[in-house]
């Protein structure tokens, strides 16, 4: 049993008084009702925009690329940009969602869901540039390498052009299998509170049939982990490809090493102020401020900052090497960037970039909701022009000067690029509509340490000295750790050891107040804080086992009184325990309750906020223990 | 809760030992090569100096960094351990002096030849050269001297100041967040710091300018990577070192595995850099780029250039792999070991072909001189961590690193 502290140094990453039912409550709110007048007002323009958007992609296509402002100069102007500008924002979903979770960000789970769904958004939308640039798309197939009738001719394998194509499809599948194994135990329980029908039976195809047993979330962490393992290679490698698109040509201002992590950190940056305009207008319009809170808000500012600063670095890099370089083609590149006919694109993405971010070192702007708006606004009008800058003003200025040229955009272009917002928004509207925007299971997971209302009963641990606090955290540790101490530790055990009965009684039940769990017995006095289980079935469960008679409860938390733990995952109406016994066999009882689930329809799928009968067998210590919180890693062990 | 570290006879000796061989090196160095007149044999006497006083600087202001970083991510993972990385910080000064006295005498003292030209840093004595005198505004004397010596101190600085905000805080009253917030916002000032020297100029100045006509705008952060990579396993080297002494009581298989994944993770994302800047320079095939390592990679260096990849990429990829690897004393010991060997082989080959070209060799001075740069260091760290409670009381993170899972 791993003790639930965090430090009081930390903000709480859920606000207000929450309990897990509050929580499903709360997140599932808008999918059952109906949606308000902001959301057809935004769904219709985002359909406009979409439609506009395939007018003029029709267009391009039936009159042909002609009808584009490119020009043999200048071969790639808004379509390319636009591809890596999609393609970045597509970053921000799996760097939280991969490398957030290597590192245990725990702020992350308020918001990977919609970060996540952004992702596959914005790769959806950027696959679309180089489609349909390709002008005579029917030949689209041509890219994938098949044996084929077309004789030696193959895709080119040498050109990071093709590489492109495996690096983003790969990029996508990954993504949304990332994104799709999470919602799975959502959609269970929308599907389990569900009072019509049909949606039911859709959140119920969608959930694939999720029980909620010890199983089923074994699988879905370990899951997990291995998609969290490929994710955080594909974050570096689909931008690192992206910026090879310029890096291994020839051309000044393309040709420099520092792209490939230079555009990552871009991406990054651009991703994650996309992240912040969603989620400023999402928290505000589906009333979930209390778990995108400021602290998120602000969390994502620092990676603003700090990405921000980055790229910074990179910018001053390339200008400061193209000068030291000493070769006149780097350093007209940077001269006709700089200070040419298109200076001003420059100096808008300098500013947008580099100058204002650093307003974020200030922790009251880092803080304030509509600075942190307008600033992701502006954040990814600089991560455009980047892209901008590096493909239309390296190339404007040819080596031949009778070659100099300028590039605007015809309508055509432009409205390709509105329709990828139509097309963007269309998906988030419905998006926000019908899928649980903010992971709910992950919230739970971290709500008993990070939630407000139980952070607030952590003030006796903190007042605690640490050397209590570390006996009390060795001896739970020794229950489910092989991992070898000191002899000195056992030592302590002994003389520490009736002082340490009242500390970990205290330590292990800080959350038991009653207006939590309502109704509140000696029997949950005891384990009110650790428990959540379902009223009905326990007798049963906890009868077998004893039948069974395979249980000898492990030590839970105290070697002193031992109090067995009971946490099953809500979210479904199954109830399953897993029976640890000393020899670590594992034992799966499974409940099926049908009937269960048309009594509890009415209710709320999770049970946790039941109360326990006074009763309940749990008095003896036979209740099988089920540790489904642990990590993935460890159950695997 | 108390943990003082109290310095074996063994360690002690072993690091004056250490410091001796290096002496001597020295001693015999300055003999064999500086007085000879053999300008090959003189650019190798300071090459060599310059190669370990560089990286030992720079893996150790690492440990300046990784304070940073975790104190602006809030990390508790590093408190268990944190007086180890305070104690190296805290003597960056020491090799940040010896690695200023080395280049300051490189660059301003040392010539060879009837021409008086500097055969490390071409550009000191550039001539006619029309490239290295269009540089001269940044590659001069005056800037060199500049920048190397506000690095070092500001380095110093912040190692020193990090240790004695932590100390600090142990006296401070239970739970006051005054001095976390105030180290807090001088880690954020650090990072600048650091993208300004380590991720930026210092590299350009004290190494990519050894080969003064190459450029490359990823090298600063291909240093970097190579320098945080060893600088994390040297932490880790310490680590293991004081939990076999029976000291950190606090640290369990949970942060060791936490280092394991540095060392791991990192090492991947040095091949990252190594292969962006390898892959577009050998792509785009412009010769001004691809001297670099036409000389390292066909030249005589080649069995460096491929042993710096395999050690530095395929070793620890392969074994660090598994999580049971990286929760084992022995495997980290000795992964930590490799990997900073590797890069201290990866600095040797960023350095040695300007000045040396084929005629390289590592031989009793390499190897000396490096033991006596170890040797100092175990010898001042040693001092450090002895000199406080290695457990960081009254760390407002303290009780999270005790139930830290990793």
């Amino acid at each position: 049993m791993h003790i639930k502290y965090e430090s009081f140094i930390r903000e709480p990453l859920v606000e207000g008084n929450k309990d897990y039912h509050q929580v499903s409550e709360d997140i599932v709110a808008p999918i059952e009702g109906k949606p308000g007048r902001m959301w057809y007002v935004g769904f219709f323009f985002s359909i406009i925009l979409l439609c506009f958007g395939i007018f003029s992609v029709s267009w391009s296509v039936y009159w042909g690329l002609g009808t584009w402002g490119v020009n043999r100069t200048i071969g790639w102007g808004w379509d390319i940009t636009n591809f890596v500008w999609w393609i970045g924002i597509g970053h921000a979903g799996t760097l939280i969602s991969a490398i957030l979770l290597l590192f245990r960000q725990g702020w992350r789970t308020g918001v990977n869901r919609a970060a996540e769904a952004m992702t596959i958004f914005a790769v959806m939308c950027a696959g679309q540039f180089p489609i349909w640039h390709m002008g005579r798309v029917w030949d689209g197939f041509f890219v994938l390498p098949y044996p084929n009738t077309r004789g030696p001719l193959w895709p080119n394998f040498d050109s990071p052009l093709l590489w492109d194509v495996f690096a983003i499809s790969t990029y996508f599948t990954v993504s949304l299998l990332f994104w799709y194994s999470g919602l799975i135990p959502d959609f269970a329980l929308i599907r389990d509170r569900a009072k019509t029908k049909l949606r039911k039976m859709l959140y119920g195809v969608a959930s694939f049939g999720w029980t909620g047993t010890a199983k089923n979330w074994q699988r879905q962490e370990a899951l997990a982990l291995v998609l969290a393992g490929l994710s955080t290679p594909l974050v570096l490698s689909v931008h690192t490809i992206v910026s090879f698109d310029f890096a291994t040509s020839v051309i000044p201002g393309w040709h420099t090493t520092i792209f490939p992590p230079y555009f990552v950190a871009g991406a990054v940056f651009s991703g994650f102020a996309m992240v912040n305009t969603l989620l400023v207008l999402t928290r505000k319009i589906l009333h979930l401020e209390e778990y995108i809170t400021i602290g998120h808000l602000e969390a994502m500012n620092k990676i603003i900052v700090l990405t921000g600063s980055i790229v910074g670095v990179a910018y001053l890099t390339e200008l400061f090497i193209a000068w030291y370089s000493q070769s006149w083609g780097e350093m007209a590149a940077f001269q006709w960037r700089i200070l040419g006919p298109y200076w001003w694109s420059y100096w808008a993405m300098m500013t947008c970039n580099v100058v204002s971010p650093q307003l974020f070192w200030v922790k009251k702007l880092r803080r304030n909701v509509p600075f942190t708006f307008v600033m992701s606004i502006v954040v990814n009008i600089g991560m455009w022009f980047e892209r901008f800058v590096i493909i239309v003003t390296s190339t404007y200025r040819d080596w031949i000067p009778g070659s100099w040229s300028y590039y605007s955009p015809q309508w055509t272009e432009v409205g390709f690029y509105l329709g990828t917002f139509g097309l963007f928004f269309t998906c988030y509207f419905l998006f926000a509509k019908y899928f649980p925007v903010i992971a709910i299971s992950e919230i739970k997971f971290v709500l008993k340490t990070s939630g407000r209302n139980f952070k607030e009963k952590m003030n006796h641990i903190e007042e605690m000295s640490a050397e209590s606090f570390y006996h009390i955290a060795e001896a739970s540790h020794h229950d489910d750790h092989d991992d070898t101490h000191g002899d000195d530790t056992h030592g302590t055990h002994d003389t520490h050891h009736k002082e340490e009965k009242t500390l970990v009684d205290s330590i292990m039940h800080p959350f038991n107040d009653e207006h939590l769990i309502e109704g509140a017995t000696v029997v949950e006095h005891l384990l009110s804080p650790i428990v959540e289980t379902k009223t009905e079935t326990i007798e049963e469960v906890s009868h077998e086992v004893k039948q069974e008679e395979v249980i000898t409860v492990a030590p839970i938390v105290t070697p002193v009184e031992e109090i067995p733990v009971v946490e099953a995952k809500e979210g479904t109406t199954e109830t399953n325990f897993v029976v640890e016994t000393d020899d670590t066999k594992v034992e799966e009882i499974k409940e099926s309750t049908d009937e269960v689930v048309v009594k509890e329809t009415t209710v709320d799928g999770g049970a946790e906020d039941r109360d326990l009968p006074s009763n309940s067998p749990i008095v003896d210590n036979t209740l099988p223990t089920t540790d489904t919180e642990k990590k993935g890693d460890d159950i695997a062990d | 809760m108390n943990d003082r570290f109290v310095i074996p006879g063994r360690l002690k000796n072993m690091s004056r030992a250490f410091i001796s061989i290096g002496v001597l090196t020295l001693i015999m160095g300055i003999i064999f090569f500086l007085t000879k007149n053999n300008n090959i044999d003189k650019t190798r006497f300071w090459a060599v100096l310059l190669q370990d006083s560089v990286f030992f600087t720079m893996i150790t202001a690492v440990s300046i960094f990784i304070q940073a970083a975790a104190n602006l991510a809030h990390g508790s993972w590093i408190v268990a351990y944190r007086r180890v990385p305070e104690a190296i910080g805290a003597n960056v000064w020491v090799f940040g002096t010896i690695a200023s006295v080395i280049l300051l005498i490189i660059v301003f003292v040392f010539r060879v030849g009837p021409e008086h030209v500097n055969p490390i840093y071409e550009w000191v004595t550039p001539g006619n050269d029309k490239i290295l005198n269009g540089k001269s505004a940044f590659l001069n004397q005056g800037m060199y001297l500049g920048f190397t010596l506000v690095t070092v101190a500001l380095w110093s600085y912040f190692g020193r100041k990090f240790r004695s905000m932590s100390i600090a805080q142990q006296s401070a009253p239970k739970n006051d967040t005054k001095i976390f917030w105030k180290v807090f916002r001088l880690s954020g000032l650090f990072l600048l710091v650091y993208a300004l020297t380590q991720m930026s100029t210092a590299p350009w100045l004290w190494i990519m300018s050894i080969q003064a006509h190459w450029y490359s705008t990823l090298f600063s952060w291909y240093t970097f990577a190579s320098s945080f990579v060893s600088g994390m396993s040297l932490i880790l080297l310490w680590v293991v070192y004081l939990k076999n002494q029976g000291n950190l009581e606090l640290v369990t298989k949970e942060h060791m595995h936490d280092l394991g994944k540095f060392m791991f993770a990192f090492s991947i994302f040095w091949t990252y850099l190594w292969f962006s800047q390898y892959m577009l320079i050998w792509y785009a095939n412009i010769p001004d780029e691809t001297v670099y390592f036409k000389l390292r990679q066909q030249g005589p260096y080649s069995i460096i250039f491929y042993s710096n990849f395999i050690i530095n990429f395929f070793m620890p990829i392969l074994i660090l792999m598994a999580r049971p690897s990286k929760r084992n004393y022995f495997t980290v010991t000795f992964m930590a070991m490799i990997i900073i060997f590797g890069h201290w082989l990866d600095f040797y080959q960023m350095i040695m072909p300007g000045p040396l070209g084929s005629d390289w060799q590592i031989g009793f001075y390499e190897i000396g001189i490096f033991i006596g740069f170890a040797g100092v260091l175990i010898y001042c760290v040693s001092k450090t961590l002895a000199k406080t409670n290695l457990i960081p009381e009254n760390n407002l993170f303290l009780k999270e690193t005790m139930i830290h899972i990793s």
